[in-house]
């Protein structure tokens, strides 16, 4: 029974890992890449992905350089217990600050289609036992229970998009932004991109035998596809009112009107929707708890769970109150937060791979 | 004389002189030759063909000649500690004046009932018998699919007060060392007054008691047992019991039915998809029922809304009393059709399923889409009767889930669920494997079957000694 010993199997790795490169790109994003670069959003998503793929680059070649050591040990042995607990501190408020912004969008498309004029407790009543469950109860039955779902979350996943082709009828005209539009538009949504960080903090749990890396890196590569999959069909779709249509997944399944006779098809979309909201709300909360632990090194989780989900109700409930603000926050604030897995982990991790080398 | 009678008196007295203990002393060539057995039950005929005769008819008495001279097969020097609970298991222990050796022979017997069919698992092809009350019977049953020196059973007593016989029966080379062990060592540390059936040991042998989940598996069948055997597991046979525990289980145990053995794969792989399809309705269907009757009917489509308003405008209850209560008075039914006689509970299953059932409706208390959504739950529930109580303790928890937090709710009831389910291991089995983990040996007999000549090894879910079991080159 060896493949149980290790808390992630490389598969459970890689559907982790999908789900950390899908699930919150594909509500929202389409219609303000639209709104920002027009029909040159396509792009957007490529080239931010090209970012989260050097990240897990760095990740390959840190985890086959300190094969069995933790990301805090070799924080620790490299760069002094200083610099380590600032990184931690900084990877617990980028997870904190991106479960807020994941859990506004979704409460946000909830209480418009499927929860009229619902509160914002019952959604908090919902996700917060759910994802403290799952993060408390640790990495090894989150990996199973994402292995378990991920066939359904896999078909649905391919049956929108496969639906969503019948919705591309003419092909529209590229290139109608300036290049600076691209990429003030790239930097304001970064916000959605750099989750792959969150590996580096249980790197030392996954086990990765030799020929075994392709497995992840495929994860990754149909993550990113299928993203840019879901942009592509909804930008096809809906052409210039894209802006107009704020929930990609959801809109892709509405426009379709061959579907008709098989009813009301948006549901699973839905369903969709909400299995990636708790699953990467778990992940987040279990990044949190991780850099939590690595901050005061006292592995008790339930005052890590604690500590998350007070300054996370305080922050959803008197902070960010409507999408407006939500997305300002998402524009504005979070981009900032994005320095940590793009900027200060491919430093750190080079300066590790430095003083190794001498 | 006097002597031996004293020894005797002595015995009785220690078993509070219970009305049905028996005691002879008879004197033969001089030599006092005494008898206490317990007349309920022994075999009065044995011991007066096969024991008094031969004795009564001794030219010189002493411990080996009347040894010598019992024709039964179990005859046993004891000693004098042992008396009470050799007499206790229907053995007649025989004391002589002038020997202090004592001899037991055991001459146990009352009634049994045949191997027949069990009522909780009949099947339409393979083998029909089931496991008894009587353990030797049990045993029987296994050894007559083992002609094979592999096959062990250890004996073991369970129960300060019961000192019930448990037999734990692995087949060796095959069963994992570790998970034997393991066994031998919680049954050692079962410290109970009595085990009266297998069930009492599910409990208290399983990894987390207070567990929802059932965590050791269980059959009235001995060729599922002498499969699950075959796959590497450790069985229990516990005496006075038609139950027989396996060990370790995993949740696609109660998946599979021994029919999926005796017929097509491709059939059986329909089955179990027919089968997840009734776990899913069971668990889940009147909570989602309602989720989309209360929170998202805008969802739902026009033509469904319409049918729902109609059928339901005129009940007086919300959505969720109105299935609560037709899920309750499903339930007080399948009580009381299981403990009232056959022919009463009949009648009565009758009279609330069709006629409260149809005034209900007519009396517009409940609508038809609830009725059809609980009995649909409610079937479906015994799809896999192994898993019913649990399952209808889910139905009600996602009941109300359902009504109080609707879709999203269920979708994180399930995820919750399945998550904890995923903590579970019952000695180092993963609860849902090989689902989750997947892996992907396994799946040829999880929710796809392949052919038998296709599942050349044993599971890996948990630890077997040996994995192969269709040697290619044989």
């Amino acid at each position: 029974m060896k493949i149980l010993d290790k808390s992630l199997s490389v598969w459970q790795t890689g559907i982790l890992l999908f789900i950390l490169l899908f699930a919150n790109k594909i509500l929202v994003l389409p219609s303000l890449l639209y709104d920002g670069a027009k029909m040159n959003a396509l792009f957007i998503p490529i080239s931010l992905f090209l970012l989260e793929f050097f990240l897990l680059f760095i990740f390959y070649k840190v985890k086959k350089r300190f094969p069995n050591l933790s990301f805090i040990e070799i924080l620790r042995q490299n760069c002094g217990k200083i610099v380590q607990i600032s990184v931690y501190v900084l990877f617990a408020l980028f997870f904190l600050c991106k479960a807020v912004l994941l859990y506004n969008v979704t409460f946000i498309f909830f209480r418009n289609m499927i929860y009229k004029d619902s509160g914002n407790f019952i959604f908090l009543f919902c996700f917060i036992p759910i994802i403290n469950h799952m993060a408390i109860c640790g990495l090894r039955a989150m990996g199973r229970t994402l292995q378990l779902f991920f066939p359904v979350i896999s078909v649905i996943t391919v049956f929108c998009i496969t639906i969503g082709c019948f919705g591309v009828t003419n092909m529209p005209l590229l290139f109608d932004s300036s290049v600076s539009e691209i990429f003030q538009t790239a930097i304001r949504h970064i916000s959605c991109f750099g989750d792959v960080a969150i590996l580096f903090l249980f790197m030392d749990k996954i086990e990765v035998k030799k020929g075994q890396w392709k497995i992840i890196f495929l994860f990754a590569l149909a993550g990113a596809f299928l993203v840019t999959s879901v942009i592509t069909l909804f930008l096809f779709s809906y052409n210039y009112t894209s802006f107009m249509h704020s929930y990609a997944i959801f809109e892709i399944m509405n426009y379709i009107k061959e579907t008709a006779g098989l009813g009301r098809i948006d549901i699973i979309s839905m369903v969709l929707i909400i299995l990636f909201a708790y699953f990467h709300l778990s992940i987040y909360l279990k990044g949190f708890l991780l850099a939590f632990d690595g901050i005061f090194q006292k592995n008790d989780q339930i005052f890590g769970v604690l500590t998350f989900d007070f300054l996370f109700v305080i922050i959803v409930e008197f902070f960010i109150v409507n999408l407006e603000t939500a997305v300002v926050y998402g524009q504005t604030i979070l981009p900032f937060f994005e320095i940590i897995p793009f900027v200060i982990v491919p430093i750190v991790c080079a300066w590790c791979f430095m003083r190794r080398r001498t | 004389m006097e002597k031996l009678q004293q020894r005797l008196d002595d015995i009785k007295e220690k078993l509070h002189n219970s009305t049905d203990l028996a005691d002879r002393c008879i004197s033969l060539q001089g030599v006092d030759v005494g008898f206490v057995y317990l007349k309920s039950i022994t075999d009065n005929q044995i011991f007066s063909e096969a024991i008094f005769k031969p004795i009564a008819k001794l030219d010189i008495v002493s411990f080996e000649s009347v040894s010598k001279a019992v024709c039964a097969n179990d005859v046993t020097s004891i000693k004098k500690s042992e008396i009470n609970e050799n007499i206790l298991k229907g053995a007649v222990v025989i004391l002589l004046s002038n020997s202090n050796k004592i001899l037991a022979v055991d001459i146990l017997k009352f009634n049994t009932r045949a191997p027949q069919e069990p009522p909780t698992s009949p099947v339409i092809m393979g083998p029909r018998e089931g496991f008894t009350e009587d353990i030797k019977t049990n045993m029987t049953l296994l050894r007559r699919r083992f002609h094979s020196e592999k096959l062990v059973f250890e004996n073991t007593f369970v129960g300060n007060d019961t000192k019930t016989q448990v037999v734990i029966s692995y087949l060796d080379g095959i069963a994992d060392t570790k998970i034997v062990e393991e066994v031998k060592h919680r049954l050692k540390k079962v410290k109970i007054d009595g085990v009266v059936d297998s069930y009492y040991l599910l409990s208290l042998l399983a990894n987390r008691p207070d567990s929802i989940l059932k965590q050791i598996g269980n059959s009235e069948k001995p060729d599922i047992v002498a499969a699950k055997m075959l796959e590497g597991r450790v069985a229990l046979i516990v005496d006075n019991s038609p139950i027989v525990l396996t060990i370790p289980f995993v949740f696609l145990e109660d998946l599979q039915n021994s029919n999926d053995y005796y017929t097509n794969y491709i059939y059986s792989t329909l089955l179990r998809f027919v089968r997840l399809i009734a776990i899913f309705l069971a668990a889940v269907g009147p909570g989602t029922y309602i989720a989309f009757q209360l929170f998202h009917y805008n969802i739902l489509p026009i033509k469904y809304i319409i049918t729902i308003a109609d059928a339901t405008q005129q009940v007086p209850f919300t959505p969720f009393i109105e299935i609560l209560f037709i899920s309750l008075l499903f339930q007080v039914l399948y009580e009381v059709s299981l403990r009232l006689p056959s022919y009463l509970g009949l009648a009565t299953s009758v009279v609330g399923a069709l006629i409260l059932g149809d005034t209900g409706v007519k009396a517009g208390l409940i609508s038809p889409p609830s009725v059809i959504v609980v009995a649909i739950a409610k079937i479906a529930l015994y799809t896999v009767p192994e898993q019913s109580s649990q399952l209808t303790v889910l139905q009600y928890v996602f009941l109300l889930i359902g009504a109080s937090l609707g879709l999203l709710g269920i979708l994180g009831g399930m995820i919750y669920f399945i998550n904890y389910a995923n903590t579970v291991e019952n000695f180092g089995a993963p609860y849902l494997a090989p689902f989750s983990p997947f892996i992907l040996r396994d799946n040829k007999d999880g929710l796809l079957k392949v052919p038998l000549s296709k599942m050349k090894s044993r599971p890996q879910s948990f630890d077997t000694e040996s994995e192969d079991r269709i040697h290619e080159n044989t």
